[in-house]
């Protein structure tokens, strides 16, 4: 079942217009359901959501030295129960080459899902619209890095009108951590780098604390605050390490991300940096007409920062929950947002754990459930009604446990508000495919009922009413 | 561009510190809380061609003639084609590595981020990036001293698995020439197109030209401009050639000095690193001047094994080669940190303690390493010398390295 409020309609009939970013932050404001939107939580607001059964996973998954054929490949797992190969592989596209496969995003028109190579900086575009069931490779994105002017590691691809923002993670300078979000269009073609503010060039921005780092990760809107924010990692030289190495690296460790920051959705102007220590990760913000906040998470420093803009306009960062037992540094990684705003689930990848928050108070999260996953867990993606949850095991391909506590998995489980139910469970080194990271939902309803009509035009006019 | 005579406070003002010079995110402080960011925007590293050429004609004061191979004549189109090629991340088999990746100019064409380098795919290395400023008077290159030419020198990271992964000459070779923008461009210099020869060939007459002197301790030793260096730098080149007997291992000549014997030796560090039993907890700087202390196991699930390195004994395999290393020159020594062939020394205040301590004793150490009875005083004169040693022209190289395109798949 399809949302009455999604916008698969002006997603479909807007195919190939570009929006200028007025129409843009228009259509942000007024099309915004009320009703909450869920991971599908994660999700671009500027996007159809599935609020029923999802009938696909499309899990981007890293080629490994030893395993299968060794490279990138898009797995598409069977997730609707009624389906007869529910739970199994049932399509595998590989894409050549080992390229550190990471997050991957869809369009705004969900036709496409951009999967981006953290090593080798290729974006890889599937068609997931012509067959659901069955991606295929549409185009592949080469020239990131010479399009950009030097950015390297394409991040989060994440729907704008028309539009990919792209959040990078490093450079092709000195593979450290200064970089910039990359514009392209849904066509595959460049439209522009908008650096990340650094002391030398602030670019309008205010530094509110000690840091302007240059760093990024991944990258969030609230299009009702006119708001875009980003987060921040570290570089290549870093995020491609050995991680045993890295951690004995005392310099190397320095070059962490120290940074949130606040910029203007429309202009794409950096406004505020904010001073996050501890490498803030991925970013979720809350769904709720009124809730003007996001959360994130820091890898080293294990805790949950709430973003939130104050009573006076003003954004501001605030340390609000420990994760875990930080001496033992659990490595929060992906987090993701209830469709109700009332639940935070965070998984920490040393000990493979999730844990559950309660965020019904954004200022002070209480942890209500925890329970182990997996050797390691880093990936988990929330169907919209909370009731299933699916999770994934690679983090990096050079962080991964090895040897005996190696643990490649997807695992899918209900979710009843107490416990957790596995309902299925696959063995991604055993069934010689990789290590997976990032999943997205796929279903076949978004595109069979997808209605069409209405031109472009008609479409804004009655958004903007 | 013109280098700074900017002058650090202090008693060590004889110190030039280059303007460009520094990873563009300084980390300086971050150990303590009240670490502030200096970073620097990537769109203003922007630089300025400089006349290579010159620096190998007339290398800088304090540095002796630059050899060149017989075969190998330079020109200035090969410095070109060397340059070109050098900044290039396409000559690595999946194209994101250049040799300037690990050889960064503005980190001291070393890596001042990483204290043993990191290769292809993320693969780990288990030596620290030499610099590559005055490798053009390196008589054996590598730590190991295993390679005897810049020619030849260049095969080893081309098809090193751990740096830029190419698995055969031909796969180099076969990709260049099907690059436009290298079109002629060997045939130019060469009169033939590129091959493993030529290639070679012009990445060495590049590097030959990365020459670094007319520091302040040259204008004052061989330039005899009494005034170019504090009395601290004086006294501290007294003891490195007297009391502290640095200079049996760091030659200096009559007229000039490369700082080197051209020798592998033993001075304990190797061996005290492959024999090292690591404490059972170690404080982690996790954000800024924030500590935790964990258990040192904890990462070993993450962590692959580190890889042993027994130096010159690994080539000839003998047993009295046992941890020998390549003597490095001192040329810059204070933007080339870290230190030693694994970089495990953050400082040079490190290095010369160690010295001081007489090394690390082992059945191979070298006779002239013994403790040295330094005091604190005459440890800062030695460090002051070692910090006149950053030669007048350091951003000139790094501004020439700037405006040099970066090779991408375009
Ligand atoms: C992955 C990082 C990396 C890359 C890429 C790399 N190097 Fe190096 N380089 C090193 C390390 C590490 C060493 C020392 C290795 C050893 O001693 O075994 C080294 C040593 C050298 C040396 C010897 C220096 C000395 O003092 O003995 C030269 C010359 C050199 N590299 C030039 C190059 C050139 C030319 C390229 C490109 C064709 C290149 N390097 C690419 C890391 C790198
Ligand atoms: C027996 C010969 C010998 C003597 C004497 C000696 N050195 Fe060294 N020096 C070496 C060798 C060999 C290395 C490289 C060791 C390694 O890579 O593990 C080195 C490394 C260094 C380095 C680090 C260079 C770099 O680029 O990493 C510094 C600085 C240095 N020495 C300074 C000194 C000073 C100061 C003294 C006198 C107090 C001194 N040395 C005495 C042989 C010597």
């Amino acid at each position: 079942m399809i949302s009455k409020e999604t916008f698969t309609q002006f997603g479909k009939t807007l195919k190939g217009v570009m929006l200028g970013s007025a129409v843009a932050l228009s259509i942000g404001i007024t099309a915004l359901p009320q009703q909450a939107q869920a991971d599908e939580t994660c999700m671009s607001p500027y996007m159809a959501k599935i609020v029923g059964q999802e009938d696909y996973i499309y899990v981007w998954t890293l080629g490994a030295v030893g395993v299968g054929d060794e490279q990138d490949k898009l797995v598409t797992v069977a997730a609707n129960p009624k389906d007869k190969n529910y739970g199994k592989v049932i399509n595998s596209i590989s894409v050549g080459g080992r390229n550190e496969a990471h997050h991957s995003g869809f369009t705004d028109d969900r036709k496409y899902l951009w999967a981006g190579g953290l090593d080798t900086n290729k974006i890889f575009i599937f068609d997931v619209h012509t067959n659901p069931s069955k991606p295929t490779l549409h185009k592949t994105i080469e020239n990131f890095v010479a399009d950009s002017g030097g950015v390297v590691g394409p991040h989060t691809t994440y729907a704008m009108p028309g539009t990919m923002m792209i959040s990078g993670l490093s450079n092709n300078k000195d593979h450290g951590g200064r970089t910039a979000l990359v514009e392209y269009t849904n066509a595959g073609d460049f439209v522009a780098t908008h650096w990340m503010p650094t002391d030398e060039n602030l670019n309008g921005a205010k530094k509110s604390g000690q840091f302007a780092d240059g760093y990024g990760y991944d990258v969030r809107v609230l299009p009702r605050r006119n708001m875009m924010v980003t987060s921040s990692f570290t570089g290549w030289n870093n995020y491609m390490m050995d991680f045993g190495k890295l951690v004995g690296d005392a310099e190397a460790m320095k070059r962490m991300g120290n940074t949130v920051v606040i910029w203007d959705l429309h202009t794409k102007q950096p406004k505020k940096v904010l001073d996050v220590p501890g490498a803030p990760l991925e970013i979720r913000c809350a769904w709720g007409a009124d809730k003007n906040y996001c959360f994130t998470t820091t890898a080293l420093t294990s805790r949950i920062w709430l973003i939130y803009e104050d009573d006076k306009g003003e954004w501001q960062a605030k340390d609000v929950a420990a994760i875990g037992d930080a001496s033992k540094i659990p490595l929060p990684v992906d987090i993701s947002i209830s469709s109700d705003d009332n639940t935070l689930w965070v998984n920490t990848f040393m000990d493979g754990k999730t844990r559950s928050f309660d965020i019904s108070n954004p200022h002070a999260p209480k942890q209500v459930f925890e329970q182990q996953i997996g050797k390691q867990v880093n990936m988990v993606s929330s169907s919209w009604d909370g009731k299933r949850l699916y999770y994934t095991s690679s983090l990096l391909a050079n962080w991964d446990k090895k040897g005996e506590n190696q643990d490649q998995y997807l695992r899918a489980f209900d979710w009843d508000g107490k416990k957790l139910t596995s309902t299925f469970d696959i063995d991604f080194v055993k069934a010689g495919l990789g290590f997976p990271h990032q999943m997205r939902f796929g279903s076949n309803a978004l595109y069979a009922k997808a209605p069409t009509s209405k031109s472009a035009d008609a479409i804004i006019a009655s958004l903007s009413k | 561009m013109t280098s700074l005579n900017s002058f650090a406070a202090g008693e060590i003002s004889n110190t030039q510190i280059p303007q460009l010079h520094g990873a563009g995110d300084d980390k300086t402080g971050y150990e303590t809380k009240y670490y502030t960011t200096k970073s620097k925007a990537l769109t203003t590293r922007v630089g300025k061609k400089t006349d290579l050429l010159s620096l190998i004609k007339q290398p800088p004061l304090g540095l002796p003639n630059v050899p060149i191979p017989a075969n190998n004549p330079i020109s200035v189109e090969k410095i070109a084609l060397g340059r070109k090629l050098f900044y290039d991340r396409r000559l690595s088999l999946n194209s994101t590595f250049s040799c300037a990746m690990c050889h960064v100019p503005e980190q001291g064409f070393t890596h001042n981020e990483l204290a043993t380098a990191v290769g292809l795919e993320g693969r780990s290395g288990r030596r620290n990036s030499p610099t590559l400023f005055n490798i053009a008077y390196a008589e054996k290159l590598f730590h190991d001293g295993r390679e005897d030419t810049l020619e030849q020198q260049v095969w080893g990271p081309l098809l090193a698995h751990n740096e830029m992964g190419n698995p055969s000459p031909g796969v180099v070779l076969r990709k260049i020439r099907t690059l436009n923008d290298y079109n002629g461009l060997f045939e130019n210099v060469f009169n033939k197109p590129v091959n493993m020869e030529t290639l070679g060939m012009a990445l060495a007459t590049y590097q030959r030209s990365l020459n670094s002197a007319n520091s302040p301790f040259d204008q004052w030793y061989f330039g005899h401009n009494d005034a170019a260096v504090t009395p601290s730098v004086k006294r501290g080149f007294k003891l490195f050639r007297g009391k502290a007997n640095c200079i049996a291992c760091h030659t200096v000549n009559n007229d000039s000095a490369v700082f080197t014997d051209h020798k592998l030796h033993n001075t304990g560090h190797g061996f005290s690193v492959s024999t090292y039993q690591r404490p059972k907890k170690q404080r982690l700087l996790v954000a800024p001047g924030q500590y935790i202390e964990i258990d040192s196991d904890l990462f070993d699930s993450v962590s692959e094994k580190k890889p042993n390195d027994v130096g010159l004994y690994e080539i000839t395999e003998d047993p009295a080669d046992r941890w020998k290393y390549k003597t490095p020159t001192l040329r810059n020594i204070s933007l080339t940190a870290p230190y030693m062939h694994d970089g495990a020394f953050k400082t040079l205040e490190e290095v010369v303690n160690f010295y001081n301590h007489g090394g690390t004793p082992n059945e191979e150490l070298d006779p002239l390493i013994k403790p040295l009875g330094l005091t604190p005083n005459e440890i800062q004169d030695i460090l002051a010398f070692l910090n006149s040693l950053t030669g007048s022209n350091v951003d000139e190289l790094i501004a020439d390295g700037f405006a040099a395109p970066v090779g991408d798949t375009q």
